[in-house]
C-alpha cells in the first residue's frame, strides 16, 4: 500500500510538478565552451527526474515536505534546501526569489548579473556567477577556470609558495656547497697519493 | 628590593656599561675588539667546541630575537600547535648543541697547557656564566613549557618597558626563581661583555666566512704545493661549513612546511558531525547501489527470464535503461506499432554507452558520434562497425503467460521480460 | 658453445669490470659541451618525476581505497578533507604528465644523437622497455579515481586491443576477446579489473621499472655521455661537481614549478565536471570522453585509420625501437636529427591538433 502510495506521489510529480530549466545550464555550455550538465545547480547530473539519489524518486516524506516547502518560496531572501538543488542552486533561489528566476528563464545571460559577485560557496576565489559563465561548479573548489584559479590561489597560498622557494633554495645552496667541498677534499686526497708517489 | 635591583638598576647599569665601554673600545683599542683568537695554539678541539656553539647560540639568539621583536608574529605561528613544537624542538636541540660545544670549549680551556697561559680569569667568569646561563635556559624550556607561547606576552612587554625608560616589573615579578635567574643573569652577561672577549659580537667578521685564508708563502717548491693543498683543504671547509648552514636553514624552513602540512595529512582530517554524517549518508547509498548491483547479478544466474518494465511505460522517444543478461546496459524503446523494441546500448565500436533520447530517429553514443537506427539498432554514420544487437524478450499478460500472439488491444497490459541466451 | 662466447663477450663489453668502481663512474666522468647539452639533462628530470611520483604516490596509498565502492570517494575525502591532500594528488597527476613528456624528448634526443651506438646498445633497449613501462604506469593509473572519464577511457583503451580480433582468422578471433576478459577479470570493467590495475599500478610496475632503471642507470655511468654530435668534442666539463650541480639546480627550479602548479591549479580543472563525476556503469557515458593527452598521438590515428595500418604501424614500431642500433648503425646524425624532429613534430601536431583534425575529417561538430 504504501508502495503503492509512493508510486502515486512520483507518477504525480514526474508527470505534472517537474519543471526543469534546462535553459540555464545550455545558456552556460554555449557560453564556456564546456560539457556542462544540470549538476550545476542540481543534485544529480541529469536533473531532478529519476530514482537515484538526489532525484525525485528517491525521497523520503521529510524531504519531500522540504521540497514543497522549498518549491513555494516565490520571494528572495528566505532559506531553502531543497532537496534536488545544490549549495548553488539553492543559493540561487535565496538570492533571487522563485519568481525572479523563472522571469530569467526566457533569457538566461542575465542570470550572472543578477546574481552578483559576492556570493563564493565554494570560497575558490571565483564568484559563483563567474563560474556560472565559466561552466565550472561553483560548489568545488577544484573546479574552476584553470587560470583563474592559478591567480586566485597564488595568493591565497603566497606564503606557502614562498616558504617552499626559500627553503628548497637553502638546501639547494648547501647541497651545491656540499657537492664543491666534497669535489674539493678528493681532489686534496688525490694530489697527497700523487705527491707521496713521487 | 631585589627585584627593583636586579630586574631595574642592573639592566640600565649593564646597558650604561655595554654603551660606554664599547664605544671606548671602539674609539681607542680597535684591534682589542676581537675573541683573540687562540687557534694557532690549539685547532682540533676548538673547532669541536666553537662551531657547534656559535651554530647553536646563533639559533636560540635568533629565536629571542624573534620573540622580542615579533611577538605578535610569533604568537600568531605557535598558535598552531604543531608549528609551536617544531620550534621548541628546534631551540632545544639548538641549546644542546651550543651546551656541548661550550662543555668542549671549557674543558680545552682548563686542560691544555698552550691555552692556559692564554686564559684570563674573565674568560673563565664568561664561560661559567655563559654554560650557567644555557643550563638555566633549557631549564625553563623543559619545566616551564612552551616558552615561545608565554614569553612573548610577558618577557617581552618587561624587555620594552626597560628600552623604553619607563620600567615595569610586573610582568616578571611573580615569575618562578629559574626564569627570573635566566633573565638576570642575561643582564649580567651583558655588563660584563664590553669587558671581556664577548665584545667580538659587534666586530662580526662576516667576511671571514667566504674569504680564503692568508697563508704565508715560503720560496720552496714542497712548501708551495703543500699550501696549495692547504689552501684547497681550507676552500673545501669553507664549503662544507656553508653547506652546514644551507641545508640546516633549509631544513628548519622545510620542517615548518612539514609540520603545518605532513604532520596533518598523516593525522587525517577532523571532521564536522554534519560532515560525517554526510559521508555515512554518501557511504550507505554507495552500499545499497551495490546490493542492488548484486541482486541484479544473482537473478540473472538464476531466472530464465526477468521482468523490465510494463509495456505501457515504454516511450517512443525515450528509451528505458536496463541490465541484460551480460550485466551491460540496454535500452527498452517501444515501437509504431506499440510492441516492445530492446537494444544493448554498449556501442558497437567501443563500448560507450549510448544515450537513451532519440532525436529525429537516431541514438548517439556521444564517444565517437556514432549514430545508430532507433527502428532497426543500424549504423547510420560514425565510427561503429556493426548494429545495436537486439536483446531477446517475451511478453506476459496479467496472468503471467507467456503472450505467442500479442492481442492489440491489450497492449497496456502486458509486461516484458527479457530471456536468457539459448532460450526460445 | 660459441654463441655462449659470443654472449659473454658481448655483456663483457658492455659492463666492463675495471669501469664497476666510484673513480671511473663518478669521479672520471665528464659530459661534452656542445649545442645539444641540454640535451643531457632530460634523462635526470625524468628521473626526478619518478622520485616524486614514488613518493606522492605512497601519500596518496594512505587514503586511497581500490574498491569499486570506496575509491570515488577516497580520492574526493583526499582532495577535499585531508590537509596537503589536494596538493599531493594534484603533484601526483601534474609530475605524471611532466614524466611522460620528459621521458618522450628524453627518447627522441637520444636517438637523434646516436646515444644507441655500441657500446651503448643496452642503456637503449632498457630505455626503451622503460618509456613502455612509463606509457602503462599512465594507463593503469588512469583508472584508479573510477570517475567516468578513468573508467571510459580506460574501456576504450582495452576494446582497441579486441580490435584485433577482426584480422585473425577462425578461433584465434576469439583471443583478443579473451585477453581483455583476463586483463578485465570479468566480462565488463568492475572490481576486478580495479584491484588488478591497483596492483599493477602500485607493485608490479614500480617493481620492473625498478630493475630496469638500474640497469640502465649503471650502464649510463659505465660508458659515460655519449658525444652527441658528430665532430669532435673539445670542450668538457667534470660530471662531479660541475654537471651534478647544473643537473640538481635544475632538479629544485623544476620542482618548484611543478609545487606552485599544483597547489594553484587542480589537474582535474582541464576536464568538464561531468567528466569527474562516480562512475555509472549504466547511466549513458557522457560527452567527451578521450584518453590522457600523452596517448592522443595513438589515438587519434587509430580513430581516423583503418585499424589494420595501426596494427601493422605498431608492430614494426615496436619491433623497431629494439632493432634501432642496429638499423641505423652506419646512419649520419644529421639524418637522425631529421627523423627526430619530423617523430616530434607529428607527436605535437597529434596532441594539440588531433582533435580537431578528427572532427574536421570526421565532419562532427
Amino acid at each position: 500500500m504504501k508502495r503503492f502510495f509512493t508510486f502515486i506521489i512520483v507518477l504525480f510529480l514526474t508527470q505534472a510538478q517537474v519543471f526543469a530549466y534546462p535553459e540555464f545550464y545550455e545558456y552556460s555550455r554555449k557560453v564556456s565552451n564546456r560539457k556542462t550538465n544540470c549538476a550545476l545547480c542540481h543534485s544529480h547530473g541529469d536533473g531532478p527526474e529519476g530514482l537515484e539519489p538526489g532525484q525525485i524518486g528517491s525521497l523520503n516524506k521529510d524531504e519531500m515536505e522540504k521540497l514543497m516547502r522549498a518549491r513555494s518560496t516565490f520571494n528572495l531572501g528566505s532559506k531553502v534546501e531543497s532537496p534536488i538543488l545544490n549549495s548553488f542552486g539553492n543559493q540561487i533561489i535565496f538570492t533571487l526569489g522563485k519568481k525572479k528566476f523563472l522571469e530569467l528563464k526566457t533569457h538566461p545571460q542575465d542570470l550572472a548579473r543578477e546574481l552578483g559577485l559576492k556570493s563564493d560557496l565554494d570560497s575558490d576565489g571565483i564568484p559563483d556567477s563567474v563560474e556560472y559563465l565559466d561552466g565550472t561548479l561553483a560548489i568545488s573548489p577544484e573546479d574552476g577556470h584553470p587560470w583563474k584559479l592559478f591567480v586566485s590561489n597564488l595568493q591565497k597560498y603566497f606564503k606557502h609558495i614562498l616558504l617552499a622557494i626559500v627553503s628548497v633554495s637553502l638546501l639547494l645552496y648547501g647541497f651545491i656547497n656540499f657537492l664543491k667541498g666534497l669535489d674539493l677534499a678528493a681532489k686534496v686526497k688525490g694530489d697527497n697519493h700523487e705527491t707521496k708517489k713521487h | 628590593m631585589s627585584d627593583f635591583f636586579l630586574l631595574i638598576s642592573l639592566p640600565y647599569v649593564a646597558m650604561f656599561s655595554l654603551i660606554t665601554v664599547t664605544i671606548y673600545r671602539f674609539k681607542s683599542k680597535k684591534f682589542s675588539l676581537s675573541s683573540l683568537s687562540s687557534q694557532f695554539l690549539e685547532k682540533d678541539k676548538l673547532f669541536w667546541g666553537s662551531v657547534p656553539w656559535h651554530m647553536g647560540i646563533g639559533i636560540i639568539f635568533l629565536g629571542h630575537v624573534v620573540a622580542f621583536t615579533m611577538p605578535k608574529l610569533l604568537q600568531a605561528l605557535v598558535s598552531k600547535t604543531n608549528i609551536l613544537y617544531i620550534l621548541e624542538g628546534i631551540g632545544l636541540i639548538a641549546a644542546m648543541f651550543a651546551l656541548g660545544g661550550l662543555v668542549v670549549l671549557f674543558l680545552r680551556r682548563l686542560r691544555n697547557a698552550r691555552i692556559q697561559a692564554v686564559t684570563s680569569n674573565m674568560d673563565l667568569i664568561i664561560l661559567s656564566l655563559l654554560t650557567l646561563q644555557i643550563l638555566l635556559g633549557i631549564l625553563v624550556a623543559t619545566l616551564y613549557r612552551w616558552g615561545a607561547a608565554w614569553a612573548p606576552s610577558t618577557v617581552t612587554p618587561y624587555l620594552w618597558s626597560i628600552l623604553s625608560f619607563r620600567p615595569d616589573v610586573s610582568y616578571v615579578a611573580s615569575m618562578p626563581l629559574i626564569i627570573k635567574a635566566h633573565i638576570v643573569i642575561a643582564w649580567v652577561i651583558i655588563l660584563f661583555m664590553p669587558f671581556s672577549r664577548l665584545i667580538h659580537i659587534f666586530a662580526l667578521p662576516l667576511e671571514y666566512i667566504t674569504r680564503l685564508p692568508q697563508i704565508v708563502v715560503w720560496n720552496s717548491r714542497r712548501l708551495k704545493e703543500e699550501v696549495i693543498i692547504a689552501q684547497l683543504e681550507a676552500q673545501s671547509r669553507r664549503h662544507f661549513l656553508k653547506s652546514a648552514f644551507g641545508i640546516t636553514t633549509g631544513l628548519i624552513l622545510l620542517s615548518i612546511g612539514i609540520a603545518d602540512k605532513v604532520i596533518p595529512f598523516f593525522r587525517g582530517p577532523s571532521l564536522s558531525a554534519k560532515e560525517k554524517e554526510e559521508m555515512l549518508k554518501n557511504k550507505l547509498e554507495k552500499m545499497k547501489a551495490t546490493i542492488k548491483q548484486k541482486e541484479l547479478e544473482n537473478e540473472r544466474l538464476v531466472n530464465e527470464y526477468i521482468y523490465i518494465a510494463d509495456l505501457k511505460d515504454l516511450k517512443t522517444d525515450e528509451g528505458l535503461y536496463f541490465t541484460d543478461y551480460s550485466m551491460k546496459p540496454a535500452l527498452a524503446f517501444k515501437d509504431e506499432r506499440g510492441l516492445p523494441l530492446l537494444y544493448s546500448a554498449k556501442c558497437t565500436h567501443l563500448g560507450c554507452t549510448v544515450t537513451n533520447k532519440v532525436k529525429n530517429g537516431k541514438l548517439l553514443c556521444p564517444c565517437h558520434i556514432s549514430h545508430f537506427d532507433v527502428k532497426t539498432g543500424d549504423v547510420l554514420d560514425g565510427p561503429a562497425p556493426k548494429a545495436l544487437p537486439t536483446v531477446k524478450f517475451i511478453l506476459m499478460d496479467q496472468s503471467q503467460q507467456i503472450v505467442i500472439n500479442p492481442d492489440k488491444s491489450k497492449l497496456n497490459e502486458y509486461k516484458v521480460y527479457i530471456i536468457k541466451e539459448g532460450n526460445t | 658453445m660459441k654463441m655462449l662466447n659470443t654472449l659473454s663477450g658481448f655483456i663483457k663489453e658492455r659492463f666492463p669490470l675495471e669501469n664497476m668502481n666510484m673513480k671511473s663512474m663518478l669521479m672520471k666522468k665528464v659530459v661534452p659541451v656542445h649545442k645539444l647539452s641540454w640535451a643531457y639533462y632530460l634523462g635526470g628530470l625524468t628521473l626526478l618525476f619518478f622520485i616524486i611520483q614514488v613518493l606522492t604516490g605512497l601519500f596518496l596509498l594512505f587514503y586511497y581505497q581500490p574498491t569499486v565502492n570506496e575509491a570515488y570517494d577516497s580520492v574526493k575525502f583526499i582532495t577535499e578533507k585531508v590537509p596537503g591532500g589536494a596538493v599531493i594528488r594534484n603533484m601526483h597527476t601534474w609530475s605524471s604528465s611532466a614524466m611522460i613528456l620528459c621521458a618522450i624528448i628524453h627518447f627522441l634526443t637520444t636517438f637523434a644523437m646516436k646515444a644507441f651506438e655500441k657500446p651503448r646498445e643496452i642503456t637503449w633497449w632498457s630505455g626503451v622497455v622503460l618509456i613502455f613501462i612509463t606509457f602503462t604506469f599512465g594507463f593503469s593509473g588512469y583508472l584508479l579515481p573510477w570517475h567516468q572519464l578513468s573508467v571510459n577511457a580506460t574501456k576504450v583503451g582495452l576494446q582497441f586491443i579486441g580490435a584485433v580480433g577482426q584480422y585473425l582468422p577462425g578461433v584465434l578471433s576469439e583471443l583478443p576477446n579473451k585477453l581483455i576478459e583476463i586483463i578485465q577479470g570479468g566480462p565488463s570493467i568492475g572490481q576486478e579489473t580495479l584491484s588488478r590495475f591497483f596492483a599493477i599500478h602500485i607493485v608490479i610496475l614500480p617493481l620492473a621499472i625498478l630493475a630496469i632503471l638500474g640497469v640502465h642507470l649503471l650502464s649510463v655511468q659505465l660508458h659515460g655521455m655519449s658525444k652527441g654530435v658528430s665532430r669532435n668534442v673539445e670542450k668538457t666539463e667534470p660530471f662531479f661537481p660541475n654537471f651534478l650541480i647544473k643537473d640538481f639546480s635544475l632538479w629544485a627550479i623544476v620542482f618548484l614549478i611543478l609545487f606552485i602548479l599544483s597547489i594553484t591549479i587542480p589537474f582535474e580543472s582541464f576536464f568538464p565536471y561531468p567528466l569527474t563525476e562516480p562512475y555509472n556503469p549504466l547511466g549513458s557515458t557522457p560527452d567527451g570522453i578521450k584518453p590522457e593527452w600523452y596517448f592522443f598521438f595513438l589515438y587519434y590515428p587509430m580513430e581516423l585509420l583503418p585499424f589494420w595500418v595501426i596494427i601493422v604501424a605498431m608492430g614494426v614500431l615496436v619491433v623497431g625501437l629494439f632493432l634501432v642500433p642496429r638499423i641505423f648503425q652506419g646512419t649520419k646524425r644529421k639524418t637522425l636529427r631529421f627523423l627526430s624532429w619530423l617523430a616530434f613534430a607529428y607527436f605535437v601536431i597529434m596532441t594539440v591538433f588531433g582533435e580537431a583534425i578528427f572532427e574536421m575529417i570526421k565532419g562532427v561538430k
